[in-house]
């Protein structure tokens, strides 16, 4: 009973924060010169009402979905792993590398192996912040945020060079567009593979964090280190596995952008994919469920993004002023951040 | 002191609350002027909360305060100190990186001056030399035994020329020596006309250098300032306690909780454990332990020891000369660089602490809060931790079977709680300590390392976490108790062994001698 109210209590702040958020985009927007209002009904429609807006908002949950329930368990388990987007990159050159070499083979290997190397890629980018944490107490918050600019600084260097796409404008480096064989969905961007994969990580997860030791003991240590250690769990464990969990499914994010909706790599492509996804796990208080549903809400508002000149005249950073300000509200969360910080200072 | 005189210190109806609980209700209490006053009571009686506000530490919701006839300005430390109150806190507050000379001048607050070092010694050194205390002022307050470090602190308290010094539990911290020793410094400021309110744990410490005492319970004062030479004992203990609890306690174990003369021992009216104690099987068997050095606390230094089934072992000694890690390396948190160490025989020294508590060991540790639970997760994730390191970490369990059976395992343990969900950071120190007990006391316990297990407890809680480690005892499990509180280890253990720096250089076996093991905890010769 008194579970059922806590949870829906956590809803109704959750939601409190959001239409605060919106309040205070709409003042920014009023102050502008801009009408909140029209700002508002836009993001609405260029994200549900109009035709295939669904599906184009679909497009942009999903994988943000996968990096966001990957997000959350680091921070479940009290690491405050914020190198998705790094994750993200690191796993999409992978992919794509794999995919250049094994080019012209039948894609029911191609396909495998490009996914199998794009989460090894993702986690290996989480796996040494993780291990300097959990070796000697570096801060993950440091390493895993500087990882995010030299994946980005890798991703230039790969697509300008090693994986150029000869016949490109120039105007934006990119690797060469994967034949169609190769792809999991057309550029619209939705097919019924990425929603069985989005549809597979969600439950995995789900069973992960709420029918296993391994979720329960992690959620236990990010809370309260010190008891689950004199419990003789091992944190190495646990922490490690979470920082590869949680890169794994940020570099098949990457993934499935290279084999889907984008079909190649740019450098600087997707650019914000990583930080959204953080700030979901957060908005969501790192359950999966809830993930879901928030991941959902952000990409309805990434679809409208590209929505908003057109229809509205609004500049697509309009999304970017809603974001920050839902960010500002998290850190303004005091219970969790205070979690994190209590984590950080805990010896491992 | 006449009538006519006003009371040192005056509180009238004194009233403070946090969120739901009342710490002090209308507290009325006077203190004469130039005397020593003993306050007493059990855990959450509110001495603590007293003593917080008449320093200023904490502003009542209703009352008022009177020092000599003036009233105070309620809630303001400084105007406190004005008055000539001051108070040498529980655990000390004096940065450990300073030296005695900067914490003297620390508490002086003179503003901004300038000094030379050389004037500044020569005035510590007489402020140091009127409290009888040796110790060089140059020397690092992290570096000095802890009872130079409280008479430091008293020095501190008395260099604004306070009047009116409160002590909240000076003794906690002290061996029965240096016991002896803050009550001759405390007579001596008597003498020089300081006005000194003692709160404190243990009648037999009151009668030794109280002239009155009050006994408060549940925030209310219910007996004093009565003159120790008038104070009936048994009353007084009687007081404390509180009539519904004192029916359930026995005889003996009422004489620990409230510390009035030591407990001689347990084990000769104990005779159902006795019988077990000649076996020559064992629980626990260190067989001279090293362990590494640690900046934080002393090494093991081969150390032996034996329990056996059955059998309550208690730890003696100062805190901080090797529990913790004696603690750490019996759950495999610490490793160790010498010896060996069997749990029902079979040799553990280097597994690892899941396969040792599937071997039945299992640990009350010390920090109730941090070591023990996570006080931001639910009641049955904390209880369920021990059983989920069991399993594969990558394996199914069912969490509603689990809440189910942690229900069922609270209410046999007489938890007091509202839902298996709710964070264990919502109970009260006692409650929370049943639900570590009902983790870490099972049909399979074999050996239950058992660290300052009812610190911090009421009489009732502390009585109940007694007679669980008795029971568990009688079912032929080893307990090994480490306790700094000799009145507890008096009343419950079988064998009592004394850890110094790191060894164990005493065993005794009752009836006690306090004399002998104080002497022991301390290094004196015997």
């Amino acid at each position: 009973m008194s579970g059922i109210s806590i949870r829906a209590g956590a809803v109704v702040r959750t939601l409190a924060f959001i239409v605060v958020a919106l309040a205070l985009c709409g003042i920014v927007f009023e102050l502008a010169g801009y009408s909140a209002l029209l700002m508002l009904e836009s993001v609405v429609e260029g994200a549900f009402l109009r035709t295939g807006g669904w599906a184009q908002s679909l497009r942009w949950a999903l994988p943000l979905f996968i990096t966001a329930t990957g997000v959350a368990i680091s921070f479940r388990c009290g690491f405050f792993n914020i190198g998705a987007q790094g994750q993200f990159y690191v796993g999409a050159i992978c992919a794509a590398f794999v995919a250049d070499v094994l080019g012209g083979a039948p894609a029911a290997l191609v396909l495998p192996m490009t996914f199998l190397a794009g989460m090894a890629g993702g986690a290996l980018w989480a796996l040494w912040p993780g291990y300097l944490r959990l070796r000697s107490g570096t801060d993950e918050v440091i390493t895993t945020l500087m990882g995010n600019f030299i994946a980005a600084l890798a991703l230039v260097y790969v697509t300008s060079g090693p994986l150029k796409d000869p016949s490109g404008t120039g105007q934006q480096a990119a690797s060469p567009l994967l034949p169609a064989v190769y792809r999991i969905s057309d550029s619209q961007g939705i097919s019924p593979a990425i929603i069985g994969i989005a549809a597979a990580v969600a439950l995995a997860m789900w069973v992960l964090v709420n029918r296993t030791p391994f979720g329960m003991l992690a959620s236990l240590a990010g809370r309260n280190p010190t008891m689950v250690r004199f419990q003789g769990a091992r944190l190495w464990t646990l922490g490690l596995s979470s920082f590869l969990i949680s890169g794994g499914l940020a570099g098949l994010a990457g993934t499935i952008e290279l084999l889907g909706p984008t079909g190649r790599i740019a450098s600087g492509f997707l650019p914000g994919h990583g930080f959204t996804a953080v700030l979901i796990a957060l908005v969501a208080n790192l359950s999966v469920l809830a993930t879901a549903v928030v991941s959902m809400f952000f990409g309805g508002l990434a679809s409208a993004a590209l929505y908003l000149p057109i229809l509205a005249g609004l500049p697509a950073a309009a999304i970017d002023i809603f974001n920050a300000s839902v960010a500002l509200f998290i850190t303004a969360k005091s219970g969790l951040l205070d979690r994190l910080l209590r984590a950080a200072r805990l010896p491992t | 002191m006449t009538d006519a005189d006003p009371p040192a210190l005056h509180c009238r109806g004194i009233r403070v609350t946090y969120g739901e609980v009342t710490a002090l209700a209308d507290l009325e209490i006077a203190f004469a002027r130039g005397a020593i006053h003993a306050v007493v009571g059990q855990n959450g009686a509110g001495k603590t909360t007293f003593a917080r506000v008449a320093a200023g530490l904490v502003r009542p919701d209703a009352g008022s305060l009177a020092i000599d006839g003036h009233a105070l300005r309620l809630g303001r430390v400084a105007g406190a100190r004005a008055a000539g109150v001051e108070l040498v806190h529980q655990s000390f507050a004096l940065p450990p990186s300073f030296t005695v000379a900067e914490a003297l001048e620390f508490g002086a607050g003179a503003g901004i001056g300038v000094y030379s070092r050389r004037r500044l010694l020569q005035r510590c050194r007489e402020r140091l030399a009127a409290l009888d205390l040796d110790v060089d002022p140059r020397r690092r307050i992290r570096d000095l035994p802890v009872e130079v470090q409280q008479g430091v602190e008293i020095a501190r308290a008395l260099v604004t020329d306070a009047r009116l010094l409160i002590l909240d539990e000076p003794t906690a911290v002290l061996p029965p020596a240096g016991i002896e020793a803050l009550f001759e410094r405390i007579r001596r400021l008597k003498r020089h006309g300081v006005t000194v309110i003692l709160i404190l744990h243990k009648l037999r410490e009151v009668m030794a250098v109280a002239d009155t005492i009050s006994v408060l319970r549940g925030g209310r004062l219910v007996a004093g300032p009565v003159p120790c030479d008038q104070a009936d004992e048994r009353r007084i203990a009687e007081l404390i306690v509180g009539q519904s609890a004192a029916g359930s306690v026995s005889a003996d174990d009422a004489r620990a909780l409230v510390g009035a003369a030591p407990v001689r021992g347990a084990a000769a009216r104990d005779t159902s454990a006795s019988a077990a104690l000649d076996s020559h099987e064992s629980v626990l068997e260190l067989a001279d332990v090293s362990t590494a050095k640690d900046p934080e606390e002393p090494p093991l230094d081969r150390v032996s020891l034996l329990v056996r089934p059955g059998e309550i072992v208690g730890v003696a000694g100062v805190q901080g000369n090797g529990q913790r890690t004696l603690v750490q390396a019996i759950a495999g948190l610490a490793g160790i660089t010498g010896g060996d160490i069997h749990l029902g025989g079979t040799r553990v020294s280097r597994l690892s602490p899941v396969s040792r508590r599937a071997l039945g060991l299992r640990v009350i540790p010390f920090e109730r809060n941090s070591e023990g639970l996570s006080l931001t997760s639910a009641l049955w994730e904390n209880w369920s931790v021990r059983e989920l390191l069991q399993k594969p970490l990558f394996s199914f369990v069912d969490p509603s079977a689990l809440r189910l059976r942690c229900d069922e395992a609270l209410r046999t343990w007489g938890v007091r709680y509202a839902s298996a969900t709710q964070n264990a950071g919502a109970l009260s120190g006692g409650n929370a300590q049943k639900v570590i007990l009902a983790r870490e006391i099972d049909e399979d316990a074999r050996l239950i390392v058992a660290a300052q297990p009812a610190r911090g407890l009421d009489i009732g809680a502390t009585a109940f976490v007694w007679s669980a480690l008795r029971e568990a005892a009688g079912r032929g499990c080893g307990v090994l108790l480490i306790s700094s509180d000799l009145d507890e280890l008096f009343d419950i253990s079988h064998r009592l062994v004394v850890m110094l720096s790191g060894r164990v250089v005493a065993e005794f076996v009752p009836p006690y001698d306090i004399g002998a093991v104080g002497r022991a905890m301390t290094g004196a010769s015997m």
